[in-house]
């Protein structure tokens, strides 16, 4: 692995990382700025109190008392809509990685260069790895200053530590994408198969989360943003297996990809 | 023979789908490419030259049969045998909002040895008349065409795989890319290239092979391929074409595809000269020009299955 095609991909994509963690940092900056308003803050919480634990599940809570500390009450209004926004930019960058250039016939002439297929996809996956972590690390960072420089009543480590933490769950959805478009070939295909992926995951998580039993037990593990431990930061329960699982299952997953890779024709 | 061969193609078969979708692109393919040769590969659309292509560049994997290049096996050692080889696609697709100087410095930097390809990339580009700091998005066709012919020179590959090289190309460019590939040549490394420009191949090829369907019809050098039996003649009479000089044409048997108008006779001879010149002597012949068939007619013969000694 000589690293020139992941040192490429970080010099031509790194704007888009930019101009996305710009974009989500200034959401988290918004939402950080709503909660140095306390009064809001208990607004907020009694109308949550009043709203059925399903509808709570939505908002990416497990109960309304997460809303009654400002950490708590960032965290839970901003990690599950990170981790939403995060995953359309992973299949974004996703698709960047081998997709967009099969379908444009660039991969021909990059694949008759002496680099193996392997490491080819293993350079792109990486770069983009990277700069999906730059992206989190951007959308971290701002809102967490935010906090810093108005002052604000709420344990910033905690703040800054759960945005991070949705990063594992992007690297799941660049690599999941990464397979489908490995098996699918098509681009169009890939994008219908993901996106079937993350809402499916999404969906899992919130039944799971409103019902009990072996099938909603399955559902949780399942999904992907149940494994984000924004919640379980701030409620002092977070547990690194989550985080660990998502690092090994985008491992095996990338794996996975550049086997079948290799194994198959280009641009047909 | 075949030890020394650069290009080695074995029996290869490649199928596209499978059960009553099955396509088959080519079918028991048997091939040897010489060291120093400029080798044709003639075909039609849809023969299967560029499916040959992407099997020897590993880009597909073939269904049956085996393709080697330098001696290397163009699945296993891929790698290696792309550090000695250029390729220029038939449908050439490059980054869009990059120049072609950033193009040319992102693939040498592949390659290695950045310097030196970049400085031979800019020399190529110089006879090409090709402006690189312009955005391939900006760049015509047949400007892309020459930069994808540069980034397959840049680094002096051994082997030259060009598919339809000078498609878009207008003439002044395709002489110099005849002298490129005569330069190549001379410095003993070999080229082959697909095409279904005949003028292209007979001026530049030793060998040519013929496609059809997947299926090689002949492999053999161009002045074999062009040495054939039959011959155009034309004849220009005084007082038009009398009406028995028509008939006795139309009576030999070595005559073919007669076609008279006005004064002008126009036929294909396969055979001697002799019963055609008895025959126009009963007229008044101002004129005589005697056609070799063109690649072009030796193409359409084996295409109709008649081979280039019909």
């Amino acid at each position: 692995m000589s690293g020139i095609i992941m040192g490429n991909t970080l010099r031509t994509a790194w704007k888009q990382m930019l101009y996305w963690g710009l974009g989500l940092g200034l959401l988290g900056m918004y939402i950080v700025f709503i909660a140095s308003n306390s009064d809001i803050v208990q607004g907020y919480a009694d109308l949550f109190e009043s709203l059925p634990p399903a509808l709570l599940t939505a908002f990416g809570a497990s109960g309304a008392e997460l809303f009654r500390t400002t950490e708590g009450w960032v965290v839970t209004i901003l990690v599950s809509e990170l981790a939403l926004f995060l995953s359309v930019y992973a299949v974004l960058a996703g698709l960047a990685i081998s997709a967009n250039e099969e379908q444009s016939g660039i991969l021909d002439v990059v694949l008759s260069l002496p680099i193996s297929r392997r490491a080819f996809l293993l350079e792109k996956w990486l770069g983009y790895a990277l700069l999906a972590f730059g992206t989190v690390l951007i959308s971290a960072l701002l809102p967490t200053l935010t906090a810093i420089g108005l002052g604000i009543d709420a344990d910033i480590g905690i703040i800054f530590a759960s945005i991070v933490a949705v990063y594992p769950g992007a690297l799941i959805v660049l690599t999941v994408t990464v397979l489908l478009s490995t098996l699918f070939r098509r681009r169009i295909a890939a994008i219908g198969a993901v996106t079937a992926f993350v809402i499916g995951s999404y969906m899992s998580n919130i039944v799971a989360s409103s019902a009990s039993g072996p099938i909603a037990d399955l559902l949780e593990t399942l999904s992907y943003f149940s494994h984000v431990g924004g919640e379980s930061i701030v409620s002092g329960e977070y547990e690194p297996g989550g985080t660990l699982a998502l690092l090994v299952a985008a491992g095996f997953g990338f794996a996975l990809s550049a086997h079948l890779f290799d194994r198959r024709d280009i641009g047909i | 023979m075949a030890a020394s061969s650069v290009i080695d193609i074995k029996g290869l078969s490649k199928i596209y789908g499978s059960g009553s979708k099955a396509t088959v692109a080519l079918d028991k393919l048997t091939l040897q490419v010489q060291p120093g040769e400029i080798f044709g590969y003639l075909g039609p659309n849809g023969a299967g030259k560029t499916t040959t292509i992407r099997v020897l560049l590993d880009l597909i994997r073939p269904s049956n049969g085996s393709a080697s290049i330098f001696g290397l096996d163009a699945r296993q050692q891929s790698v290696e045998i792309h550090q000695r080889i250029g390729f220029l696609p038939g449908e050439l697709s490059l980054w869009q909002g990059r120049s072609g100087a950033q193009v040319i410095h992102y693939i040498a930097s592949v390659r290695g040895d950045i310097k030196s390809v970049v400085k031979q990339a800019e020399e190529l580009a110089a006879r090409l008349k090709l402006d690189i700091s312009k955005k391939v998005r900006d760049l015509s066709s047949g400007n892309k065409r020459k930069l994808g012919l540069v980034i397959a020179m840049m680094h002096s590959p051994d082997l030259l795989i060009l598919d339809e090289p000078t498609n878009g190309l207008d003439p002044l460019v395709q002489q110099t890319f005849h002298e490129l590939m005569n330069e190549f040549r001379d410095k003993g490394k070999t080229v082959f290239l697909s095409s279904h420009v005949l003028s292209e191949v007979q001026a530049i090829c030793n060998r040519v092979g013929i496609l059809r369907d997947g299926d090689l019809k002949a492999v053999q050098s161009v002045e074999a391929l062009t040495d054939v039996k039959f011959r155009w003649v034309h004849v220009q009479f005084r007082d038009g074409v009398p009406a028995e000089v028509a008939q006795g044409l139309r009576n030999l048997p070595a005559v073919s595809e007669f076609n008279a108008d006005g004064s002008h006779a126009r036929m294909r001879l396969q055979g001697d000269f002799d019963p055609l010149l008895r025959t126009i002597a009963a007229g008044y012949v101002e004129q005589l020009h005697v056609e070799e068939p063109t690649l072009e007619d030796i193409f359409l013969a084996y295409y109709s299955g008649e081979g280039a000694g019909a």
